[in-house]
């Protein structure tokens, strides 16, 4: 590092303190919505003194909706589950099917095999919009709406490409000398495969497993096209706060405030290997 | 004075807290004349790439100062020292093609289109680069890409030219021919430059005078030849020079006519007093314990000197290195003739006084230089 | 200990030919492959070792043809120029990776390390990942991982290239004893002209994946087949200058700055040739002007190298002809100077295709010898 003179700190200072806030506003502004009554939220002029409520949050684990209008009722927590189950299950399918995947395309250069690689990716650029419709008819047609085995096909379009892409550059980043040294001593393919290159590009596979988390976590069209309330995860279960007699912000806030936690919790535990990753991924990809 | 290029005084650079970090360079006191070619030398973690960096610019200076041309600099940005540098890494810019890559130096000079073309030209003819000027640096070779940066960092009109390993992709043919063309650039233009190895033979080819570096200390600062003779050190003494020194721990055992040397496996050294100097006798009857070094090229056969067994004899050509084992150790010989010895035959050998370096048992510190005496 | 046989082996990248060649390896051999890079040497270690394929001719281990049989059934042992070590293992599993395979015992695994890591000094290290291991200590794991096998066949693709001058030369005296410890047939690729003299029972010089002289280190160095090869062996560099033989009274001869160098052998028949003359610095001593066939010159400078010191003179006609000296020996002053030319050491090449031409040889003859 270069020597900093007084005013360069100050000023590297103040600019950090205005990137900080910029990022984090709308986020602590959300945490303290989520402690307080529609009437406070909405209250002119706008006021961060307030009396803290844990309301919004006992009505999103009760599953009971208190409005002007009368009791809802809402599936909350129900979709909080479907949001964890349907990540998880995604992720873990994308991770088995993409990651032999990834190392074939990494190692083995065959006719075609870039062509290949780069549709699955370009499934990544099509809005999804235009996928849904013709989607929508076969998966009634196969029956598979509205099912978690459904969902979780279509979740592969957001996590397959993506783990695909970070791992092969991952798997491109081993010298191939250390994998030929491993079958030279005697070990078969797949043992190489398994004892050489998994834990090295693991880093690699960690990133682009929570990154396909955090997309599958919030995706909202594909669930909110192709489940009904019963499958649908917290991104579309939100919706519910929209009723007849207003929005219901202070639930709102809550609902954000509790379906960020898992992915932000993720992140800030794995920032390292994002950041690894990412760029790597970006840089090879 | 005013033909001192470069001066360090008292250079500390720790890595993370001054004083608690890590202490990469160590005191470091250092003058480069004008015109003088310097070379760092060391292994790698000697402090030697960082001892660059802090002229450069690119590292902070801990303590001490650093002047060029007069001037402190060591607060200055890079852009102000008017230092040219040529990285181990290549860092040629993508977007550029190695002509223009090379041409970026001079941008701010405000030759004329001509003059800059001359001197491009010039340049990779000495680099014999110029058959991918037209290139981008992600299509040639890393040895292409370092000629390139060298280049790039030679064409400059710089007070300091520093140069950190800016050889070690290219071919040994390849380097041997530039090391002199490169010499002779630098001379030529009476430019002053810092070379950083862990080359010995690029440094004795092309360097005035040689810093030898180690663990973050200036072991010694002299020219080629003095550090071959004279080595401060038995550090110095068996880093430079190929093949390297021989040594063995001996015990001391002075008498007024005779001095011996006591080896490992009983083996005995036996001289005359008179073949040392007084202040060396004097020296070595202070001492019990002391490192002899012996070149290879100095050990001689003898019939009747001390024995050693044959363990590997290599032709090369136009000389034989014999590896003999010897006082619980190996000796190496070098020969220039073929040598009939088959590997675990006997060889006597003859070590003359005029050809030991004698070094303190503890501390390392020279005691006596073999050629001195003679 | 083993045999090797390639035969006609052709391997191409991206329709590019990068290998062209057929190779006998003895029993015990150890033969060493010598090339600047891209001659094709780390490729034929590969197709040896069966990690690569090539696209004709077979490889025959032990007289067993082994081309469509995978890497970890050939049995061979290989050492890599960046040495490859296994990051995420510690030392003792880098090296064990040889042994796992074969289901030994956990006993007979850590006897077998212990064995090969003393005797390459690392067996205080072997607890230590690659990344805490001295560059040193990395490649005699790397050289211990492929000897703890006992492979019959020992593959050892430039395993100095990456360590400083010191440890190569150490390593370079320790090598010879423990390769023939092993009792191993070993392939050495080097670019190291020393270590290749020094290593090699044979030297196989290689060129744009071609075979162009094989033979005993001596034979290389004292009659290298081609230019290029003599250019590649010494240090400093032969001196290599242009001549055209004249007929004389006794035999060809060449003319150097006005002064006759007899070519010893050679008649008529190279006589208005165009030539290259090339004479090894080392072949090249100061002498007085009166002496017989001395060569005037102008000394211009003299550096040291390693234990040698080499003079650079000019001819009249501003060639350079380097001279070299055992370190010590007195030099000449600068200035005006003399030179003899030991003529019997002379190598006389053929400007056109850059063969050696050898002496009471019809060239004609020599011409229609196909590469």
């Amino acid at each position: 590092m270069e020597a900093m003179s007084p005013l360069e700190r100050v000023l590297r200072g103040i600019a950090l303190t205005l990137v900080v806030v910029f990022f984090m506003f709308p986020i602590v502004w959300i945490f303290l919505m989520s402690f307080q009554t529609n009437e406070t939220i909405l209250r002119i002029p706008p006021s961060i003194v307030f009396t803290p409520t844990l309301d919004n949050y006992a009505a999103l684990i009760t599953g009971k909706l208190q409005t002007a209008a009368g009791t809802l009722d809402i599936a909350f927590m129900r979709n909080l589950g479907n949001s964890v189950f349907l990540s998880v299950v995604s992720v873990a399918v994308a991770l088995a099917l993409g990651v032999p995947a990834a190392y074939a395309f990494a190692r083995h250069k065959f006719r075609g095999s870039e062509d290949i690689a780069f549709t699955l990716l370009s499934f990544r650029f099509a809005p999804p919009l235009l996928v849904l419709l013709p989607l929508t008819q076969y998966f009634q047609w196969l029956g598979l709406s509205n099912t978690y085995f459904g969902l979780i096909w279509v979740y592969q379009l957001i996590c397959l490409p993506l783990i695909l892409w970070i791992v092969r550059g991952y798997f491109e980043d081993i010298s191939a000398d250390v994998e030929y040294a491993y079958r030279i001593a005697g070990h078969s393919w797949f043992s190489t495969f398994r004892k050489i290159a998994l834990p090295l590009a693991g880093p690699g596979i960690a990133a682009a497993g929570l990154l396909a988390f955090i997309f599958a976590w919030n995706n909202f069209v594909f669930a909110l096209v192709l489940a009904s309330a019963d499958k649908q995860p917290v991104t579309v279960g939100a919706l519910a706060f929209v009723t007849a007699s207003g929005i219901q912000y202070g639930q709102i806030a809550a609902a954000i405030v509790l379906s960020i936690t898992p992915t932000l919790a993720l992140a800030l535990y794995a920032q390292r290997y994002l950041v690894e990753g990412l760029s790597l991924g970006a840089v090879k990809g | 004075m005013t033909d001192i290029a470069l001066l360090l005084k008292d250079v500390d650079k720790f890595y993370g807290p001054i004083d608690y970090g890590v202490h990469a360079v160590k005191k470091l006191s250092m003058d480069v004349r004008k015109g003088e070619i310097i070379a760092l030398l060391g292994s790698s973690g000697c402090g030697k790439t960082s001892t660059l960096r802090m002229i450069a610019g690119f590292e902070a200076v801990s303590r001490g100062r650093i002047s060029l041309g007069g001037r402190e600099i060591q607060t200055f940005p890079p852009v102000r020292r008017n230092v040219a540098m040529a990285f181990e890494g290549y860092s040629l810019y993508p977007p550029l093609t190695v002509r223009e890559n090379i041409a970026f130096a001079l941008k701010a000079s405000k030759l004329s289109q001509s003059t800059v073309d001359e001197k491009v030209a010039s340049i990779a003819r000495l680099l014999e680069i110029e058959d991918i000027l037209g290139r981008y640096p992600s299509s040639i070779s890393g040895g292409q890409q370092q000629r390139a940066s060298l280049g790039r960092a030679l064409i400059r009109d710089a007070s300091l030219h520093l140069l950190d390993e800016p050889m070690g992709q290219l071919e040994p043919q390849l380097r041997a021919v530039l090391r002199g063309r490169i010499k002779h650039y630098i001379k030529e233009r009476g430019l002053t430059a810092i070379l950083v190895t862990h080359d010995q033979t690029e440094a004795n080819a092309l360097a005035d005078r040689i810093a030898v570096m180690e663990g973050g200390v200036l072991q010694q600062f002299d020219t080629p030849q003095r550090i071959k003779e004279r080595p401060a050190n038995l550090f110095t003494g068996t880093f430079v020079g190929e093949p390297p020194m021989n040594v063995f721990e001996a015990s001391v055992n002075a008498s007024e006519s005779r001095l011996a040397f006591g080896l490992k496996e009983g083996i005995r050294l036996e001289y005359a007093a008179s073949d040392f100097s007084h202040a060396v006798r004097d020296a070595l009857r202070k001492r019990q314990r002391v490192v002899l070094g012996v070149r290879p090229y100095a050990v001689k056969r003898s019939a009747d000197g001390v024995t050693g067994r044959v363990a590997v004899n290599q032709w090369l050509g136009d000389q034989t290195h014999i590896a003999a084992d010897f006082a619980g150790g190996t000796l190496v010989l070098v020969e220039h003739d073929r040598a009939r010895l088959e590997v675990g035959q006997p060889i006597g050998i003859r070590l003359e006084p005029a050809s030991l370096h004698v070094f303190d048992g503890e501390s390392g510190d020279a005691i006596s230089h073999g050629e001195e005496l003679a | 200990m083993t045999t090797l046989q390639l035969k006609n082996i052709v391997k191409r990248y991206k329709g590019q030919t990068v290998l062209d060649l057929s190779l006998d390896v003895a029993d015990g051999e150890r033969l060493v492959l010598f090339g600047p890079s891209g001659a094709g040497k780390t490729v034929l270690l590969r197709l040896v070792a069966g990690v690569i394929d090539p696209d004709e001719g077979r490889v025959l281990i032990g007289g067993e043809d082994m081309t469509d049989v995978d890497a970890e059934h050939r049995g061979v042992g290989m050492a890599f120029q960046n040495f490859a070590l296994f990051p995420h293992m510690s030392a003792f599993d880098n090296i064990a990776s040889a042994l796992t395979a074969r289901r030994f015992s956990k006993e007979a695994i850590a006897a077998g390390v212990e064995k090969v890591a003393r005797l390459l000094k690392i067996d205080h290290v072997l607890s230590h990942h690659p990344k805490a291991l001295s560059n040193g200590q990395k490649q005699r794991t790397a050289l211990a991982r492929a000897l703890v096998g006992s492979p019959p066949l020992l593959l050892l693709d430039d395993p100095l290239r990456n360590v400083d001058a010191k440890l190569r030369f150490e390593m370079r005296l320790e090598l010879p004893r423990l390769l023939a410890a092993q009792g191993a047939t070993v392939i050495y690729v080097t670019q190291d002209y020393k270590e290749a003299m020094a290593l090699g029972d044979r030297i196989a010089v290689m060129f744009e994946g071609q075979l162009r002289q094989i033979g005993t280190p001596a034979d290389i160095y004292d009659t290298p087949a081609e230019l290029e090869i003599a250019r590649l062996f010494g240090d400093p560099t032969i001196n290599l200058l242009d001549v055209v033989p004249q007929r004389g009274p006794d035999g060809a001869f060449a003319e150097l700055s006005g002064v006759r160098l007899r070519l010893p052998g050679f008649g008529p028949e190279i006589v208005g040739r165009a030539c290259v003359l090339g004479v090894r610095p080392e072949n090249i001593t100061f002498t007085e002007a009166s002496a017989v066939g001395a060569i005037p010159v102008t000394v211009e400078a003299e550096t040291p190298l390693n234990e040698k010191t080499v003079t650079l003179t000019l001819t009249a006609r501003r060639r350079e002809i380097l001279v070299s000296r055992p370190a010590g020996m007195p030099g000449p002053q600068a200035g005006p100077a003399h030179l003899a030319v030991n003529s019997r050491a002379t190598l006389l090449f053929d400007k056109g295709s850059g063969r050696l031409m050898r002496p009471s040889e019809p060239a004609s003859k020599r011409n229609g010898e196909a590469a």
